[in-house]
């Protein structure tokens, strides 16, 4: 771009140059190395086998380093006016402190243990390392500040990958009096994720050409990388116990017509269609496969249970502290309250519903002490939340109400609550997210087993009785030990080897479980979510 | 239109006549206001009757011994700077008051005759027949056609029901009539008789005042509050609320508060000026409030030198 005098008004950004498109690459090799890293550090690469016919840390090292030098040279081009950029003064001190810390820990770590001088030498090279970077971050122009302690950081960390001085085999013992020691597979995905990051920084300020847009594009590749490693540890989280649990799920599964087993939908007895024994079958003697069928259903049950349990009474709660409730101690008091009772370990509601209910409902563990446990575990979140929606809606809303004459109770059930639904929906789902999975309170309200044969499936509909004396309704399946999924699941990790007996893999059982729990409480949350955007879609003109 | 944003104290301007002016301590001399000034004389009958309303929150002051007839069908303009009580007078009409804890009103407010500051009113019927529309269009988050409808179907006048559907006896049809009629009234039928069933908050802010409107007028009343209904609104959408008032105030009696005083010479028959302090200082036709007023102050800031 030689002769393009660059006077301030220049409005069209300049075209892409073959420099911009070495930046671009950059940033491009961040990228790749950031997924490496995490895949990586997930083992889904292995460390010690070769990756596009190289070997593994050879390859990563070699990348790293090509990443420092193209950065390097960016940076140093810039500063001899071959490359066109519009730098600041200094890169800052927030630059600095970024660029400090790792070569603190490389400079303490290899003066202390590479070349082994020992703690206090270690920790004045440190400091020394640290200075040293600050310093050539913030003292020179912003190209280089930002390009040269960066680059050199990545160069270096490649080289020791590179040249096998840290292998896939390394392991550095602490010396602590408890086993410690950082491994190979700890250290590098973890170094290149982090230099990685760097780099990327690094690069998209070159990119951007530094100043202003420059550090406007570095931050933006900065949460970009870090909202990717987000989704990716969530996703890679599902996806492992997916791939686990999946062979067991469908272990003896089959399609077809009449595979399946014989059910009664709305009084005609069908055969359905599919069979997955294991979401279909308890556990019994004479079983070809061995299923959780009546933890699922507890599970579902006990939610069901929980929610209609808590929404109403923190709704009602809720109503009564934001509309008519004066503000005031009395409000402050019960606020105070409910975030407490919010987070309060659930083994505690346990304990209160093994002493308190349990005593109470035929003395036995049962599905109601469970139901009403964690109901009263999501009922301040539901007040909580239910506060919250109602306080957002506008107090035009309830003006314009009175104004017609309508009163105060009839205003906040057609007004105000429908309003609210949406928020109050949000805080269920939340609520149902975290009692779907509790443990702690189910070993204590309503126990079960680790194998839980069919016939204790509870049958809450089918179970209701009228009798003719008070209270005319009964339901015995209520008051049944019932088990749920988090809490078999709990059950069948302890119970540890002695299962061979009853299913042909138990590992394949277990995961199965777990992946069958995260069904259940992701299909929650999806009824949640559907429930939520119905309310929101009448409450919106769109 | 200036508006004095800041209620300062009132410097009013001297008068030469030792007996309209009082000499306060701090040697300003402040025009004392004068009965007939507000003694306002029509004809025709009285649609809502105000004497000696005091307003007080907490400890402070609002309106202090305001008295005023408003005669039936036409449009009462209430005007006077930010502060001096002219919202607080209106919500005194239909008591929005009694919503506000700390407000305290003494006096007396009679509609047709029967007095609203007694015991056993029924503020369900009371705010039936004294309607109000308020500043921002505030629609609910409904259909137009439920917007409409919400009133009358509180007061279990009209039944939609699933109960109702299910025993054949909705009333449906009425109340799609009574929509049409209202929207009709509001001169927003033609603008939205095709979309009843889309969200109210989709309308533009013009139009979600005139639903406003139209939902006030669902449910029969005399008498219509308006405060500033037209502040937040584009000159067009302004005009076509005025001309809106224009021809409600045939059937309905309006009380409007606006701070803009072109819009209260133009679409008043009377005009009650307020001024800081909460007092009434002249009420009386429009032209001649606007064109021959007896107070100074009024003169003032009618002709934009207050404050
Ligand atoms: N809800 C309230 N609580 C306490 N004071 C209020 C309230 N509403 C109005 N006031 C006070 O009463 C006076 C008159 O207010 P308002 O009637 O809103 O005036 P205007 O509508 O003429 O601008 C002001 O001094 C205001 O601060
Ligand atoms: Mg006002």
């Amino acid at each position: 771009m030689a002769g393009a005098s660059r006077t301030g008004g220049n409005l069209v950004e300049k075209e892409t140059t073959e420099t911009d498109a070495v930046a671009a690459v950059a940033i491009g090799l961040s990228a790749v190395l950031f997924a490496l890293a995490i895949a990586a550090m997930f083992e889904r690469i292995s460390l010690t086998g070769t990756l596009a016919g190289v070997e593994t840390v050879t390859l990563l090292g070699g990348l790293l380093t090509a990443l420092g030098v193209a950065v390097i040279a960016f940076g140093v081009g810039s500063r001899f006016g071959s490359v066109e950029t519009d730098p600041d003064p200094s890169a800052g001190i927030i630059a600095g402190g970024g660029a400090a810390v790792p070569w603190v820990v490389i400079g303490g770590a290899v003066a202390s243990e590479t070349l082994g001088f020992g703690t206090a030498v270690g920790a004045v090279a440190a400091v020394a390392a640290g200075a040293v970077a600050f310093a050539a971050t913030v003292l020179p122009r912003e190209d280089v500040g930002s390009t040269l302690p960066l680059g050199s950081l990545l160069a270096v960390t490649g080289l020791v990958f590179f040249t096998g001085v840290i292998g896939p085999t390394w392991v550095w013992e602490l010396g602590w009096a408890q086993q410690a020691a950082i491994t190979a597979e700890f250290l590098i995905p973890v170094a290149t994720l982090f230099t990685t990051l760097y780099g990327g920084w690094a690069s998209a300020k070159a990119y951007g050409g530094f100043g202003a847009r420059g550090r406007h594009m570095g931050a933006y590749v900065l949460v970009y990388l870090n909202a990717i490693s987000i989704v990716a540890f969530l996703f890679t989280l599902v996806a492992y116990v997916v791939v686990q649990g999946v062979p067991g799920l469908l272990n003896g599964a089959d399609i077809g017509l009449g595979t399946g087993p014989e059910t009664t939908i709305l009084g005609v007895s069908v055969t359905l269609p599919v069979s997955v024994p294991f979401v279909m079958n308890g556990v019994a003697l004479f079983n070809d496969f061995q299923g959780v069928l009546p933890a699922i259903v507890g599970t579902v049950w006990l939610v069901i249970g929980a929610v209609l349990l808590a929404v109403p009474l923190g709704v009602g709660a809720a109503v009564f502290l934001t509309e008519y409730a004066d503000r005031g101690r009395f409000t402050q008091v019960v606020e105070v309250a409910t975030n407490g009772l919010w987070s309060t370990p659930s083994i505690v509601f346990g304990l209160f519903g093994f002493a308190f209910l349990i005593p109470r409902f035929g003395n036995g563990k049962s599905l109601l002490s469970g139901m009403i446990t964690l109901g009263f575990m999501l009922l301040p979140l539901v007040v909580i939340t239910s506060r919250e929606a109602m306080l957002s809606v506008p107090d035009e809303y309830r003006d314009a109400s009175a104004a017609l004459g309508v009163s105060k109770w009839q205003t906040i059930r057609s007004v105000v609550l429908p309003a609210a639904l949406p928020g109050v929906v949000t805080g269920v789902i939340l609520g149902v997210g975290r009692i779907a999975g509790e443990t702690a309170p189910i070993l204590l309200t309503m126990a079960g087993g680790t194998f839980i044969p069919e016939s204790q499936t509870v049958d809450v509909i089918g179970s209701f009785q009228f009798t003719s004396a008070p209270p005319f309704v009964a339901n015995p399946a209520l008051l049944e030990a019932t088990s749920a999924l988090p809490y078999q699941l709990y059950a069948l990790i302890t119970a540890g080897v002695g299962l061979g007996s009853s299913v042909s893999d138990p590992n394949a059982f277990r995961w199965a479980t777990a992946l069958i729990l995260l069904i259940v409480v992701l299909s929650f949350y999806a009824i949640g979510i559907a429930t939520r955007y119905y309310f929101r879609r009448r409450l919106r003109h769109n | 239109m200036s508006e004095n944003q800041n209620p300062q104290p009132q410097t009013g301007t001297a008068t030469t006549d030792s007996d309209q002016s009082l000499t306060t301590t701090t040697g300003e001399t402040v025009e004392q206001t004068r009965d007939e000034w507000t003694n306002y004389e029509f004809q025709g009958e009285a649609k809502m009757t105000v004497e000696d309303l005091d307003v007080y929150y907490g400890d402070d002051h609002a309106l202090k011994g305001v008295s005023m007839e408003i005669p039936e069908k036409s449009v009462t303009a209430l005007i006077g700077p930010s502060g001096c009580g002219k919202s607080t007078y209106l919500r005194c009409l239909n008591r929005m008051n009694d919503r506000i804890s700390s407000a305290r009103i003494d006096g007396s407010v009679r509609l047709g005759g029967e007095e609203v500051y007694q015991d056993g009113v029924n503020l369900v019927e009371l705010r039936k027949r004294v309607g109000m529309v308020f500043q921002s269009p505030n629609p609910f988050p409904k259909s137009i056609r439920e917007n409409i409808a919400y009133g009358p179907k509180k007061h279990g006048d009209l039944d939609t029901g699933l109960l109702a559907r299910l025993l054949n006896r909705s009333d449906a049809d009425e109340r799609d009539r009574l929509v049409e009629r209202c929207l009709r009234d509001a001169a927003l039928w033609d603008e939205v008789s095709d979309r009843l069933d889309d969200n109210a908050l989709g309308l533009s802010g013009g139009q979600q005042q005139r639903l406003c409107i139209a939902r006030c007028l669902s449910v029969d009343p005399e008498v219509i509050l308006m405060d500033e209904p037209a502040s937040a609104l584009d000159p067009i959408a302004t005009a076509k609320i005025e001309d809106l008032i224009d021809d409600l105030s045939e059937e309905y009696t309006v009380v409007i508060v606006t701070h803009n005083m072109q819009q209260a010479a133009r679409i008043s028959d009377q005009t009650a000026v307020f001024l800081t302090g909460g007092e009434l200082v002249e009420y009386g036709d429009t032209d001649q409030v606007f064109e021959n007023p007896h107070s100074e102050r009024v003169e003032d800031y009618i002709t934009g030198k207050f404050g």
